[in-house]
């Protein structure tokens, strides 16, 4: 079994704010070189209920799916099928637990699993691939010696 | 979460959009330098130096068939490509977390 990626930090805001943050504001924080349309002013779009639609609203107003939402319980535990960049049968299951900690801040627990599902590691290999390697590493530039 | 762009790094080879062709050609079968030369807009010495970069990160090992001189992606690939995301979920982190402290008094110890 390939075992789930797990991220944690702490935010310095409450749980409530957290989850709105993460589901409702995402066309502000999320990383656009991460977006499948690499586009300016595309938005972000959770649908708050259990299979609701995430996806990425182009200026143009092209729909372009990411996943869909498993649970929603806010502002606790957040879990979505995601397939940003690859086939929906290839999703994979993010979990995302917004903790409260005693001084009012919240730790953020990320969960990414699933990855079996993608069988042999070429898929994996792929879906990695695809989920936006040409923006995601801006400081990797060409390699002039090995530029053909 | 850090990069470190080492010689040798699996990141710093994957920098780089041929070497990415290169890797997935290699998820479907192993292949020759001609057969990925054949597939790819560069020349066979470009591609030789590409996998050269890639067998240096530990993405991809070569073995003689008969004649030919097959390359193949490594075991480690699906290790590489979980350091990849966890880099991506590093950088949503962060992003995140800046924007999230930003839009709310943030709260003292009290």
């Amino acid at each position: 079994m390939i075992e789930p990626l797990r991220i944690s930090f702490v935010v310095r805001c409450s749980p409530d704010h957290a989850f709105d943050t993460w589901t409702g504001r995402a066309s502000s924080w999320w990383p656009p070189e991460h977006t499948v349309s690499h586009e300016r002013g595309a938005s972000i779009v959770f649908e708050p209920r259990p299979g609701g639609r995430i996806f990425e609203r182009t200026p143009a107003g092209t729909e372009i799916e990411w996943g869909q939402i498993v649970d929603w319980d806010r502002p606790r535990r957040l879990r979505y099928l995601w397939h940003i960049a690859t086939d929906p049968k290839h999703a994979t299951d993010v979990e995302i637990v917004f903790r409260e900690m005693p001084d009012a801040s919240t730790r953020v627990e990320i969960e990414h699993g699933g990855w079996d599902r993608l069988g042999e590691i070429g898929q994996s290999w792929r879906d990695a691939n695809h989920a936006g390697w040409d923006g995601v590493l801006p400081s990797y530039k060409e390699d002039a010696e090995l530029r053909s | 979460m850090k990069l470190k762009a080492n010689k040798g790094d699996p990141f710093d080879a994957l920098g780089n959009s041929h070497r990415r062709e290169i890797v997935e050609l290699l998820a479907h079968r192993p292949r020759s330098v001609q057969e990925i030369a054949d597939r790819l807009p560069i020349s066979r010495p470009a591609v030789s130096r590409h996998l050269s970069v890639l067998n240096r990160a530990g993405l991809v090992s070569d073995e003689h068939v008969g004649a030919r001189r097959m390359y193949r992606l490594e075991e480690q690939g699906a290790e590489a490509a979980r350091r990849y995301l966890e880099h991506v979920w590093g950088n949503v982190g962060v992003r995140f977390k800046l924007f999230a402290e930003n839009t709310t008094a943030p709260r003292r110890r009290s």
